[in-house]
């Protein structure tokens, strides 16, 4: 049976409009990690609140992953979709919600990130309202790929699309379930999890997010834009499968390989490290896959910058795939987490795999879409050399820092003593290499100009309109039987709908196949986050642990806002050297209260976990407002204006009571948290001017901000009483105990 | 008050984990078998041709009912 061919054109406006966006969003990300790079090599770098690290790394990362990546995902998937589809996107109109839709999201993001409006978990800062805008432009993006597929005119969906599919629908279940929050305010909201159960919840999304938007939709990409540009198919379209399968069934696994020794249950770290290690099966297929696609071509690598990018590109991805994996094993773990080691794999991935693969795709895309020349050959071979060094003195560095980090954390003297005891000497023996950092930094990033400029030559010398090449193909046929020859088509809603015309389109969509995929993902899933939430025995209560006061809310949320948690950790591994320097490890029960978790990821500064009563208040607020007066060596921004901007302690209510409808029991400061938090203030100030310190500073942010501090790991020392063994309403544990309000302060000791 | 995470931790459910393993490994082979079937193997050559083949130059008609 033959079929007549139907007339069609691709709609490339909208990938040239996100190539566009890519490249720029690309020099905005790479601009802001150079800057937070100098910050971290000298504290002067940070000019302004609003420009400090705590508040640009997330600016950063967000750019990087979500409007760099994210814009060069979308370019790639919407120029091969149609392309191995043979049909137009199914709606211009969506096209361009998503284009645009996503680009104001991107621009929101860099408003309220550096303003301190963030939710704290790792790639998942954005606020609420935010959240809601990325799925409902996700949903946008979604019906109209699944759309092209049901109306498309090839009935086999190439492996690129099956690695689409797979990133649209996990990557959307991913964000709405790690973004539940109850809001305190339009900027301000709270997750749903606490403690062990939102860090195994952000993992789940934080690996994930790396799985299925820096993986999978790139690896769909190698296997579209790869054989175009070697002009030859993929060097096994078998393994390309298995690679798929293998990877949706194991990478959902992989995320608590972020939280060995910490509170998280040892059986659910287990499972992580062991589907870890599995995956360097499918990820080196894969990368073999992408290598040996160039068999009998290898001579075209040395004359095409485009081949140079995929071949470098696509051996990234296999050195950070093993490295994962190895990471992902305990013992190592143990050594690199918290560590720069952890920056230097994530940066061989991103700029390596994700920047390269890229920069390759557009070079490839740029004179084709442009419909003329690239400009310059010779400025792409410069781009991808200034590139390579970049990478290169990037990693070294930042792998050296990582290694002597983590060796002087946990190395002893001859008399049993910690051989580093200051932090700070740690932090020091690592700024010559945060400087070659910057040096590599630079090198990548004057690439990257180069490549603006190539591809805006190229773009310049385009035709004064474009021609849109028609292609044909023919309809595709269904499973079904076609309607009888010569019946009427139904005319209304009703009648096309007892017809049984929509079931032709539904049956196009490639639905066995994406229930499967969904299935796998979310079955994993299930396994992992569901017996910490349902088995008891997973988080075992403390019964000293206490809700923060009303008070140190606030200040909590002041500690967020600056982005503190970026450069300190609140959890102690349950090592010798970190329970000699910072004290008893952390337990599971003492984040029972956290919306959200404040665990961290990096060890920049010292861990904060036991920082109650380790230091008097008095030397918070003089730490605050000029660390290097304390510390000379400290690369820690200064916090001026928190002696001076007031507290909102209006504001404190809506907080409290935000907790409380999340199952924080909060008692009587339900009612009256601002006068609980005025008291807590006018006795701290109290303290602090009694020791010599500064007047008036009972209404400042500083006051709510040392009074977090000053709780931190303060509980779990705290003898149980009948009385603090009941339900517990937010009072601190020295008052619990009947000592009078402000004798905080001297619990501990130094 | 009894909690959910109470009700379930008593409810001697770790076994059944093994179990749903064994079935999570078991579709993991099904799938692998779909693969590497040999009927499939005239269907993966034709499709590891297709970032080729854009519709600009149909060398044979599609949309035959296989």
């Amino acid at each position: 049976m033959e079929a007549r061919l139907e007339a069609f054109t691709y709609d490339d406006a909208v990938v040239r409009k996100f190539l566009w966006a890519t490249i720029i969003w690309g020099l905005v990300g790479f601009l802001v990690g150079l800057v937070i790079a100098i910050q971290l090599a000298t504290p002067v770098a940070n000019l302004a609140p609003w420009l400090s690290f705590g508040r640009l790394r997330p600016l950063h990362t967000n750019a990087v992953i979500f409007a760099f990546a994210g814009n060069a995902i979308f370019t790639g998937i919407y120029y091969s979709s149609q392309r191995l589809l043979k049909a137009r996107m199914f709606s211009d109109r969506l096209s361009n919600v998503h284009f645009w839709g996503w680009q104001a999201i991107i621009v929101a993001a860099a408003i309220t990130l550096p303003l301190g409006f963030t939710q704290a978990k790792e790639y998942a800062e954005l606020e609420w309202p935010i959240d809601i805008a990325i799925a409902v432009v996700w949903v946008a993006f979604a019906v109209n790929f699944f759309g092209t597929i049901a109306r498309r005119r090839e009935r086999h969906l190439y492996v690129a699309i099956w690695f689409y599919i797979a990133s649209i629908v996990t990557v959307a279940i991913l964000h709405i379930f790690n973004s539940l929050a109850v809001p305190v305010s339009l900027f301000k909201s709270y997750s749903i999890y606490a403690g062990v159960q939102d860090a195994l919840m952000q993992w789940w999304y934080g690996h994930n997010a790396v799985a299925f938007f820096l993986t999978t939709p790139f690896l769909g990409l190698m296997y579209y834009f790869m054989p175009k540009a070697a002009e030859r198919p993929v060097f096994s379209y078998r393994l390309s499968i298995l690679h798929f399968w293998t990877l949706v069934f194991l990478y959902i696994w992989a995320g608590p390989h972020h939280l060995h020794y910490t509170a998280l249950p040892d059986w659910a770290s287990t499972v992580g490290m062991l589907f870890s290690i599995m995956l360097i099966a499918p990820s080196w297929g894969g990368m073999i896959n992408g290598l040996l696609t160039l068999r009998g071509a290898w001579h075209k690598v040395a004359t095409e910058p485009v081949l140079k990018f995929f071949v470098l590109a696509v051996t990234a991805y296999g050195m950070s795939t093993f490295e994962g994996p190895m990471l992902s094993i305990k013992s190592v773990n143990s050594l690199a987490h918290y560590t720069d080691w952890i920056i230097a794999h994530v940066h061989t991935g991103a700029l390596g795999w994700n920047g390269l693969l890229t920069f390759g795709m557009i070079y490839w895309l740029a004179p084709r879409l442009f419909q003329t020349e690239l400009f310059s050959k010779k400025l792409a071979e410069l781009h991808f050399w200034l590139a390579t060094f970049g990478i290169l003195l990037y990693v070294a560095a930042i792998y050296s820092a990582g290694i002597t980090q983590g060796l002087m954390w946990r190395a002893f003297d001859e008399t049993g003593r910690l051989q580093y005891p200051d932090f700070v000497e740690t932090t020091m023996r690592l700024i010559p290499m945060y400087w070659v950092r910057v040096a590599g930094g630079t090198l990548y990033i004057t690439g990257a100009f180069v490549f603006l400029y190539n591809i805006f030559r190229t773009w310049a010398a385009r035709p004064a309109k474009y021609d849109a090449p028609v292609a044909r193909a023919a309809p595709l046929l269904p499973y079904v039987e076609p309607p009888i020859s010569g019946a009427p088509v139904p005319a209304s809603a009703w009648s096309r709908l007892v017809s049984l015309t929509w079931h032709r389109a539904w049956e196009r969509l490639p639905v066995t196949f994406t229930v499967l995929a969904t299935v796998a993902v979310i079955v994993a899933s299930l396994f992992e986050i569901l017996p910490t939430f349902l088995i008891r025995s997973n988080v075992p209560t403390i019964a000293s642990v206490k809700p923060y006061t009303p008070l140190e809310l606030a200040g909590r949320d002041i500690y967020i806002r600056e982005g503190c948690f970026n450069c300190h950790s609140q959890m102690i591994r349950p090592f010798r050297h970190e329970t000699e320097r910072y004290g008893e490890y952390s337990k599971p029960g003492e984040s029972v209260y956290e919306h959200p978790f404040l665990w961290g990821s990096r060890r920049i500064g010292p861990d904060l976990a036991r920082e109650g009563g380790k230091y008097p208040p008095l030397w918070h607020v003089q730490h605050m407002a000029d660390p290097r007066a304390l510390s000379p060596k400290s690369i820690m921004p200064g916090y001026p204006q928190l002696l001076t901007r007031s507290l909102d302690f209006d504001g404190i209510q809506a907080r409290v009571d935000a907790m409380a409808m999340i199952g924080v029991p909060y008692a009587d400061a339900v009612n009256r948290a601002p006068a609980m938090a005025r008291e807590q203030a006018a006795s701290l100030a109290a303290a602090i001017l009694a020791a010599g310190g500064p007047p008036a500073l009972d209404d400042k942010e500083i006051i709510a901000l040392v009074a977090y501090l000053e709780r931190l790991g303060i509980d779990i020392k705290v003898p149980v009483t009948a009385e603090s063994a009941t339900p517990a309403p937010p009072t601190r544990p020295d008052t619990a105990q009947g000592a009078p309000a402000g004798t905080l302060i001297s619990r501990g000791g130094r | 008050m009894t909690r959910l995470s109470d009700v379930v931790g008593a409810s001697g459910l770790a076994g059944y984990a093994v179990v749903a393993l064994i079935l999570f490994v078991f579709a993991f082979l099904l799938v692998l078998y779909t693969i590497v079937a040999p009927s499939r193997r005239a269907q993966q050559q034709r499709a590891a041709l297709l970032p080729f083949d854009d519709g600009t130059d149909p060398s044979e008609p599609r949309g035959i009912v296989r």
